[in-house]
């Protein structure tokens, strides 16, 4: 049962979080070239793969607790860096995307804010790191670091 | 979104009867395994939809926090 647990995680992980990485960081691109149709399906890919992705921290604490491995280190650094980019995807990234959204249908024209491509440069950073740690598992003897 | 709403609550209900009943009866282990993590990822998807739809009330908010049922609450609210 704990390969069936993983694999959803990691699928999920793949379809799930990878589009909203990508979106996320083309949006302000063409979100400065105002293109309404582009920027209209990056926000909605960035939105409703985000609700699905939550299946991925939900299945992989759910294989953690079956190979009983909660309590260590890399664990919980990659739950907190998880912890993190979800903040900024929910708090920062969408609630930004939103008003360029409905300024670009209501006025045609939108100020995209230049944080907005850094932030969604470092919720893709920070996957790139929790990724290393799920694999390198710094600590355990089930690394492939190791 | 709203589709969306309307299965995130459905799998919600009826994957915590699931849960229920195994728990009651059988205790067939796969059951738990699965449908837990199932159960979870419904009701964070609830509460994520809900709190993304533009204009949702307060009440429709505050009822998709309430385990098994809120889905269906927040539908109702809405």
């Amino acid at each position: 049962m704990t390969a069936v647990l993983l694999a959803v995680h990691v699928l999920g992980g793949i379809v799930f979080v990878g589009p909203v990485t990508v979106a996320a960081s083309l949006f302000p691109r063409y979100a400065g070239e105002g293109s309404v149709g582009v920027v209209d399906a990056l926000h909605r890919i960035s939105r409703v793969y985000a609700v699905l992705g939550l299946a991925v921290p939900v299945f992989g604490i759910a294989t953690g607790a079956q190979l009983g491995v909660l309590g260590d280190a890399w664990l919980l650094v990659s739950m907190a860096l998880t912890l993190v980019a979800a903040l900024l995807l929910g708090l920062v990234i969408l609630p930004a995307q939103a008003r360029v959204v409905t300024g670009l249908h209501e006025r045609g024209a939108a100020a995209v804010p230049a944080s907005l491509g850094m932030t969604t440069g470092v919720f893709a950073l920070i996957w790139a790191v929790v990724v290393v740690l799920m694999i390198v598992r710094p600590g355990s003897t089930t690394g492939v670091g190791a | 979104m709203m589709a969306g709403l309307r299965v995130a609550a459905l799998v919600e209900a009826l994957t915590l009867v699931a849960l229920l009943v195994n728990l009651a009866t059988v205790h067939w282990r796969p059951v738990t395994t699965l449908g837990g993590p199932l159960h979870g990822t419904a009701y964070l998807a609830v509460i994520a939809v809900v709190l993304l739809l533009p204009g949702a009330p307060r009440a429709a908010k505050l009822r998709a926090l309430v385990p098994g049922v809120g889905g269906w609450l927040a539908l109702r609210a809405l």
